[in-house]
């Protein structure tokens, strides 16, 4: 499960999260083109992964597609 | 001693001053992740750089080993928990260390000056017969079956492998993947290629390899990898302690308390933001090869001390973007912070890590 992360300075969502299932949870930069947790989670989300926004509400599959084509 | 006679007497003695093994960790000294404890998950890594991949049906459990030919203390051991007695074609089994471009351009792959390269590393199993690896590209596209022979059970024997370099393909030079050295412990015939030759096709090893998955019980150790330009294995490029960790560091770096008690974890300045929030300025042991993601291990034992008091820290998180240098990292707790500056200790008296970042090819 991912859920984007509202930032602490400036408006702008910068980060997800997400929950490992081993009690560690990963936060990933959402311009790191360059990072391999950042391609795992465009791959997951175009595969049908759940993302929450940063309210916690699940988006469709739909709009979750939609949002991770428009990040670099 | 003049600065030029010492570099002359250090050409008489073939001693090397350059980057000569361009594998990180050959010697399997680094180990930030699991301190020496098994992992037995596909993704994981069980020493720095190396990484498991498996897509079979087997469960391999691989650990840092102090089993190690004489000149090393430490080795990569695999051992087969749950065999795959039949491995389908597309299955596979593999350990990867995944190269930067910085650190192969002078390889000149992909252009008509290709360089030769050694392959070399000891290698130990209860398994003998004929095992397989391969070199690939960037993107798999490119691959380099090859084979070594196990002779003798349980008995450290060094390998060779002389590479001719591709001609052809797509070959990074920059902070993205610039080649893969693989050594299969089982693969099916979709990924098993003719040993010996560059193909245009994705292998993960050479056809007619010995399956090590195939047999429950039985054991792999690997160490004193190099991987050098010329066409012979020299002598293992035993670099500082400290410096193959800053290597590693890179690509990956974790901040706690590995691997001792009683202390008091790594310290980091930290400012008041709000009741439930501090900002923690984390600069990176090593400048990273690009932005890295940031993961929370564990909050046992982490502490904010101030002025005026001392509270338990119940999450670290990231909110904004860090650089490939530093980082502000969240330090929370439900509205118990008070206004101050002061510090963040991580994981007083346990052995436990607190948190990394991670830039992994």
């Amino acid at each position: 499960m991912y859920q984007l992360i509202k930032p602490m300075i400036g408006t702008e969502i910068q980060i997800v999260k997400k929950e490992n299932g081993d009690g560690t949870i990963t936060f990933i930069p959402l311009n790191a083109t360059a990072n391999t947790d950042y391609q795992a989670f465009k791959k997951d989300i175009a595969e049908g992964k759940s993302l929450q926004d940063a309210d916690g509400n699940v988006m469709t599959a739909e709009d979750a597609k939609a949002y991770i084509a428009t990040l670099p | 001693m003049t600065q030029a006679v010492q570099l002359a007497s250090y050409g008489s003695t073939g001693q090397s001053m350059g980057f000569k093994n361009r594998i990180i960790n050959g010697a399997m000294m680094i180990d930030q992740r699991n301190a020496g404890a098994a992992v037995t998950t596909a993704n994981s890594f069980p020493v720095d750089r190396f990484q498991y991949q498996n897509d079979s049906d087997a469960t391999l459990t691989l650990q840092q080993s102090s089993t190690a030919p004489a000149g090393f203390s430490t080795s990569l051991s695999v051992t087969v928990s749950t065999a795959d007695a039949s491995v389908g074609a597309t299955q596979y089994s593999i350990i990867t260390q995944r190269i930067e471009g910085y650190n192969t351009s002078d390889f000149c792959w992909g252009t008509a000056s290709a360089k030769t390269v050694t392959l070399s590393f000891w290698v130990r199993s209860s398994v003998t017969g004929t095992f397989s690896g391969v070199v690939n590209n960037t993107g798999s596209s490119r691959s380099y079956p090859f084979t070594y022979t196990i002779s003798s059970a349980n008995t450290w024997e060094q390998k060779s492998i002389t590479i001719a370099g591709d001609t052809s393909g797509t070959w990074l030079s920059t902070n993205g993947i610039g080649l893969q050295v693989r050594w299969s412990f089982g693969v099916g015939s979709t990924y098993a290629g003719s040993a010996g030759s560059w193909s245009g096709s994705t292998f993960f090893g050479a056809t007619g390899g010995t399956q090590l998955i195939s047999t429950a019980g039985a054991t792999f150790y690997i160490t004193g990898v190099q991987l050098e330009v010329g066409s012979t294995a020299t002598s293992f490029d035993y670099r500082p302690y400290g410096t193959e960790l800053a290597l590693c560091q890179r690509y990956f770096q974790v901040y706690g308390s590995i691997g001792s008690t009683g202390t008091q974890g790594d310290v980091f300045i930290a400012t008041y933001r709000n009741s439930s929030t501090l900002f923690m300025a984390v600069q990176y042991e090593v400048p990273m090869r690009t932005t890295p993601s940031f993961t929370q291990i564990s909050v046992t034992g982490a502490q904010w001390s101030s002025q005026t008091q001392d509270v338990g820290i119940t999450s670290f998180s990231l909110s904004n973007t860090p650089t490939p240098r530093t980082a502000f990292v969240s330090a929370n707790s439900s509205g118990a912070f008070s206004a101050g500056n002061g510090l963040v200790y991580t994981n007083i008296g346990t052995t436990t890590n607190a948190f990394s970042f991670s830039a992994e090819l």
